[in-house]
């Protein structure tokens, strides 16, 4: 128990010394704290920002792959041809055996000019998809009312739809059900079967699946009946599903050498990973919150200035008080040791304070915008071991220029 | 107990040095209650610092309860000021706004004694220097006297083999600056070896021994 009397001996005189100066100590405490709670929330911030992206790039699914014409291609025999380089016998070809990382594929198909959607005097700007069943699957699309296609939709090219909630409000009003209900595109009229599920589209949302639009404000239809409407069996794009995200870029590079072995003559292909996206996502994220972190710690720095400067103005004060103890018999140690104390009660109350801000700021947040964002005792532990050595690495001149006072010099001061 | 020899000790301040003892020769023993006198400047505070070990000699011997001190580290300096030494100051210095009993405690903290013993010694010394009563009163609620009583009791509350006194009388009033020398000449007469440095004659007359000190030598040493 020798020691833990030391420790608590020597812990009772900072505490004293501290007390003295209440209101510096309490600010120099609050300069810390801040410091602390900053880097926690923008650590949080920026754990809820990557959070969010990414649970809303999933709902556009996280497996997804796409493979298209190249349009940069330069090669000029290859530049002549028109056309999208894709058809329905690419499509069956793909189906049949064209890669091993493959688990589902859509037919992307879109109208070559845009139909005038109505129902009654009620008019949609959305974009119409020609797709087939599996696409919901591979974009991963939910339902809210009605169904799927079914694969005989597809194939006798019933005139059915499925649109999104956008289209639902613009077309039937909010919160209605449209299902077995008619609409028309262009010259036909198609049969709602299902309507879907509405996504967030906060931020990041349209990359990708919707091309860019608005992933509320879509309509599909069967792919064949779209492309009999276009006069055309051309496929804009393949929209697929890799087996695992894993497998993602291994079914990337196998569409685009199996497209390019059948078509390479005259066509090049480019593809895109949800994978590639979301790597680019937590980039830009990362350099974001590495900025926070940078600016916090900023915070966090100059608190531990001021507990410098504020130690240092205490030694120079107490230089009698030095000498004193000094003659009484502490040791170089021992006054080493008290000055660094001091400086380590105020960063360590000051990250406590600061863990407790940043916690509630956390968990305010968190419940706010449901993220699990609460501190986790790493985060704890890591918050306290920082302000401890802020309170080192702040103390330990001031301190050392204590300890070394010459004990009659230190007596003699005024 | 004390043996000096040869002591010299100069300043430097800047590019000037400064001498301030120039060879002394002492010795005391156990039980002296010496006090040391000269005009200012003649180097008496210079002699308590080093006999204090609160001060370096440029040169000579110094053995302290069979110690060579001129030879120690800072650590065992501190070891013998907190072992053999108790100091008291002409300003009292005690730490404000800590109770006496806790400016009393604080030697025994460098010295890892115990909270009980303490505690116990602590009282002790408070009853020594008549302060029992005032145990828990800060310095500023404290007279003169009073705090040099204080102060006294911190000193003595290690057991030192020796008594280091700087001007004890020197911030008191006439009445109070006799009290605290009549509890120095008690202290003594219960076997408390005692060096005081005071520039009046009728301080040092409380001593056994006065020692005379001009320009850096002794002058003069009668008991």
């Amino acid at each position: 128990m020798g020691w833990l009397q030391f420790y608590y001996d020597r812990l009772l005189q900072a505490f004293y010394a501290l007390r003295d100066n209440r209101l510096r100590s309490v600010l120099s405490v609050l300069g810390i704290a801040v410091g602390i709670a900053a880097v926690m929330a923008v650590g949080a911030v920026s754990k809820g920002g990557s959070y969010l992206v990414f649970s809303e790039l999933e709902t556009f699914g996280l497996n997804s792959v796409w493979v298209y014409r190249d349009r940069n291609d330069k090669d000029p025999n290859r530049r002549v041809r028109k056309g999208s380089g894709l058809d329905n016998y690419d499509y069956y070809a793909m189906k049949e055996a064209c890669c091993s990382a493959l688990d589902k594929i859509t037919p992307m198909v879109f109208n070559r000019d845009r139909n005038i959607i109505q129902t009654g005097n009620r008019y949609s700007n959305a974009r119409v998809s020609g797709v087939n069943s599996d696409y919901l699957e591979i974009n991963n699309d939910r339902l809210i009312h009605g169904r799927n296609f079914r694969k005989l939709d597809i194939k006798r090219r019933r005139a059915s739809a499925i649109i999104g909630p956008t289209v639902v409000e613009d077309l039937f009003g909010k919160g209605s059900n449209p299902v077995g209900k008619d609409i028309r595109i262009g010259i036909r009229r198609f049969t709602v079967v299902g309507v879907l599920e509405e996504k967030s589209r906060d931020f990041l949302a349209s990359i990708g699946s919707a091309g860019g639009q608005d992933a509320n404000n879509r309509i599909l239809v069967p792919f064949t009946l779209f492309q009999q409407m276009n006069g055309s069996k051309a496929i804009n794009f393949f929209h697929m599903k890799a087996r695992s995200l894993d497998d993602a870029d291994l079914l990337a590079g196998q569409a685009k050498a199996f497209l390019e072995r059948r078509n390479g003559k005259n066509y090049k292909y480019k593809t895109d990973t949800m994978a590639t996206y979301i790597g680019t996502a937590d980039r830009i994220l990362s350099g974001v919150a590495l900025i926070g972190v940078i600016a916090a710690s900023i915070s966090l720095l100059v608190g531990g200035l001021g507990i410098m400067n504020i130690m240092s103005t205490s030694v120079l004060e107490r230089t009698r008080e030095i000498g004193l103890r000094k003659a009484i018999g502490a040791s170089q140690a021992d006054i080493l040791m008290q000055f660094l104390l001091e400086a380590i009660v105020i960063s360590t109350l000051g990250g406590i304070i600061g863990l407790i801000l940043g916690a509630s700021a956390s968990i305010i947040l968190a419940t706010l915008t449901g993220f699990p964002l609460t501190p986790t005792p790493l985060v704890i532990t890591i918050a306290l071991v920082v302000s401890i050595m802020v309170g080192v690495a702040s103390g330990f001149l001031p301190a050392r220029r204590a300890s070394r006072l010459h004990p009659v010099e230190a007596l003699r001061y005024e | 107990m004390i043996n000096l020899q040869g002591i010299r000790k100069s300043y430097h301040m800047g590019d000037v040095t400064v001498p301030v003892l120039n060879g002394i020769d002492l010795s005391i023993e156990t039980g002296e209650f010496v006090a040391i006198m000269g005009p200012s400047g003649s180097g008496k505070t210079t002699l308590l610092n080093i006999i204090g070990c609160l001060d370096s000699i440029d040169a000579g011997e110094y053995s302290l309860a069979g110690e060579m001190v001129n030879t120690l580290d800072d650590k065992s300096m501190a070891r013998i000021r907190s072992q053999h030494i108790g100091f008291i100051f002409q300003l009292f210095n005690l730490i404000p706004r800590i109770s006496a009993r806790r400016n009393i405690e604080l030697p025994m903290i460098y010295a890892n004694v115990n909270k009980a013993d303490r505690y116990t010694r602590t009282s002790k010394v408070l009853e020594r220097v008549g302060l029992t009563d005032r145990a828990s009163h800060v310095p500023t609620q404290l007279s003169g006297g009073q705090q040099q009583r204080v102060a006294i009791a911190r000193a003595l509350v290690n057991n030192p083999d020796l008594l280091v006194v700087d001007e004890p009388t020197g911030s008191l009033d006439s009445k109070n600056g006799k009290e605290i020398m009549q509890l120095f000449k008690k202290l003594n007469t219960d076997g408390v070896t005692i060096i005081m440095v005071t520039h009046e004659t009728d301080i040092a007359a409380y001593a056994q021994r006065q020692v005379r000190l001009l320009d850096g030598i002794i002058d003069q040493d009668k008991s």
